[in-house]
């Protein structure tokens, strides 16, 4: 799979689903799922550098999120114990339904993270720069480079660093990181002066297409996008006659058509652009029946168990096999990944 | 000036959108005589706050950058974030105390010296692009370049304050530190508590608390706040209070450094190469650099 809005459209889907359920079974079903794809394809793009550990982090969340919610929240009939005295917010009783109920808020919390780490892994940032749509070509172009120079600025400070050490330069105050932040900074400014001078030399936005942000039409268009989106939010919240999902709709509209416009007055280039493959199609396929199955009004479908609720009395959560079974969709990526991993990994070393 | 007019009106109106949004909590019970969040049901406000937030964001990106077509403003940008989200990068690898984070020093250093979209850009690119390399994109993504940009932004308005100030030169010899250092300090301890404050309300009616801190549908006005400040001073004014302290102390450690480097490259910068026969189209001042 290389068609990173296949992948993007895959995430959607976990997300949709993590924020509609707090039935724990099925939140374990979709976090299965999601997590099995992360290992599918960790296995298969070993060496990606990554600031810290999801299981470290997870088991984190999940015990902050369960002691939080059981310490502060007293509500539920099944009472554990009782914490005495008159500590404000901790001292009452601590109930079985305040533990499940935030133990239920950390796993949502490491389903999103997860799903988003899994696109992290799957698509590289160059693929995730070019899901940028064509209107906000500059901010694109801003994007990559900020991202090809974040390696060599953490070059550039390590470099910086070791010069100073040679020189006996010692890190005792605030004010000591100043030798080792200025170079840094000017550096970089000087840098991108260079930059900028090939840039012009090469015609960057030496076309008639500059002002691009200066067309009056999509800018009144936002203009009015954004005042119905803000219109139809209140009178959603408000319950008022007005149909406050055609305002946002309509509004929202306007921003995208504003922006497709906007894009159409740019010329982009793309090298390389990733083509569908049948198993990008299939994934897509896949999510968008699931995202139908759940968002979509199905005659005989009964979706209560989703909406489980461990207050006041904690019961043992519903399950709809058919909604579990869609679930499992969820796993179509990873199933492509895991069997085509040898094309993967010649793909990704050709990449290098 | 129509041009700026209109342009000021599309950054008034995302930000009030942004703005209704995020403090919806607050306003509902003035609102809404239905119990709940009015016709919405309870488990698509996240994805609405997510959506509709992404929205006022693209409009308010498509504004920031328009007459930014200029090659020098776009390197300056793209490496000033890159700094910016080394920074944070090794923040994240390196954690600090608390809510300690050197980002914002930078960000409103630009917003201050660049001006005020290019003060929104870094903010709100310099949120992209950290997320991007530390693996932090999320549903949280738009609320923070949202208001990191607004961070940048916010700087810029101080040269209007500082002005008066500039031509008392008694006062730094005073004090020993520039008056314009001690009003971005200023700013970077408001934005240290802002910041938190303002990314909180993105989960706090969504999370059960204890009973005086948590929202509950149908609370007036002064209720909500009250409960809202209660829940902001258990959970997260230590937190912030380190942020906004390490926000002062880097401006004052660094910022008059930083300041007088940035100044240089912005006179640098600020050259313009215009061809004669080209002139007339970009008459209107636009300042476009070929």
């Amino acid at each position: 799979m290389k068609q990173p809005w296949a992948w993007v459209i895959w995430l959607a889907t976990p997300l949709v689903l993590f924020s509609i359920t707090r039935n724990p079974l099925y939140l374990m079903i979709i976090l299965l799922c999601v997590l099995f794809v992360g290992l599918t394809l960790q296995g298969v793009r070993t060496g990606i550098p990554r600031p810290f550990s999801l299981w470290k982090l997870a088991l984190w969340i999940i015990m902050f999120a369960t002691v939080f919610n059981a310490l502060t929240s007293h509500y539920g009939q099944t009472v554990m114990f009782t914490i005495p005295g008159k500590l404000p917010l901790i001292s009452g009783k601590v109930t079985l339904e305040a533990v499940v109920y935030g133990a239920t808020n950390g796993l949502i919390l490491i389903g999103i993270l997860a799903s988003f780490l899994v696109l992290t892994l799957a698509l590289r940032t160059r693929d995730l720069i070019s899901l940028i749509p064509r209107a906000f070509f500059p901010v694109a172009v801003v994007t990559s480079i900020a991202v090809t120079y974040l390696p060599t600025t953490l070059r550039q400070f390590q470099q910086i660093r070791e010069a100073q050490a040679i020189r006996g330069h010692q890190m005792r105050k605030l004010r000591d990181w100043l030798p080792l932040l200025m170079p840094l900074l000017v550096g970089g400014l000087e840098h991108a002066m260079q930059l900028a001078e090939a840039m012009t030399a090469r015609g960057f936005a030496s076309t008639k297409s500059v002002p691009v942000g200066r067309h009056f039409h999509p800018r009144f268009l936002m203009l009015v996008g954004v005042v119905l989106l803000s219109m139809g939010w209140v009178s959603q919240l408000s319950g008022a006659q007005v149909n406050g999902w055609l305002l946002i709709g309509v509004g929202g509209m306007l921003i995208l058509g504003a922006l497709w416009y906007q894009g159409r007055q740019s010329n982009r280039t793309t090298y390389h652009r990733p083509a569908w493959g049948w198993q990008d199609i299939l994934t897509m396929l896949v999510s968008l029946c699931i995202l139908a199955l759940f968002l979509l009004p199905i005659p005989g479908l009964n979706r209560e168990s989703l909406y489980y609720d461990p207050y006041p009395k904690l019961t043992l959560p519903p399950f709809n096999p058919i909604l579990g079974l869609a679930m499992l969709g969820l796993l179509t990526p990873g199933i492509f990944v895991l069997y085509g991993k040898p094309d993967l990994e010649k793909s990704f070393e050709f990449g290098k | 000036m129509k041009s700026r007019l209109f342009s000021l009106a599309i950054y008034m109106a995302a930000t009030i959108s942004g703005l209704l949004v995020l403090l919806y909590p607050f306003f509902l019970p003035a609102i809404s005589m239905r119990s709940g969040y009015g016709t919405f049901r309870a488990g698509e406000m996240p994805a609405m706050m997510t959506l509709l937030l992404g929205l006022c964001l693209i409009v308010l990106i498509i504004e920031a950058q328009g007459p930014m077509m200029n090659t020098k403003l776009i390197a300056l940008l793209g490496v000033l974030v890159a700094i910016n989200s080394a920074l944070r990068f090794i923040e994240t690898a390196i954690p600090g105390p608390g809510g300690f984070t050197p980002i914002f020093f930078l960000i409103i250093l630009v917003g201050y010296v660049f001006g005020g979209r290019v003060g929104f850009l870094m903010g709100a690119l310099t949120m992209l692009v950290s997320a991007l390399v530390t693996g932090g994109v999320g549903p949280w993504l738009p609320g923070q370049m949202f208001t990191a940009g607004w961070v940048g932004m916010s700087a810029a308005s101080l040269r209007l304050i500082i002005q008066p100030f500039a031509t008392k030169s008694g006062w730094k010899k005073a004090s020993g530190i520039s008056p314009e250092l001690i009003l971005l300090a200023m700013l970077g301890l408001v934005w240290g508590f802002l910041y938190g404050a303002i990314m909180n309300l993105w989960q706090w009616p969504f999370i059960a608390g204890a009973q005086g801190q948590s929202w509950a549908v149908g609370l007036g006005f002064s209720e909500t706040l009250q409960r809202y400040v209660a829940y902001y001073l258990v959970t997260s004014l230590v937190w912030d209070a380190i942020a906004a302290t390490g926000n002062v102390l880097l401006i004052l450690a660094f910022g008059a450094p930083a300041l007088k480097a940035l100044r240089r490259f912005q006179k640098r910068f600020s050259f313009t190469y215009t061809p004669e026969d080209e002139a007339i189209i970009l008459k209107n001042g636009e300042g476009i650099t070929r």
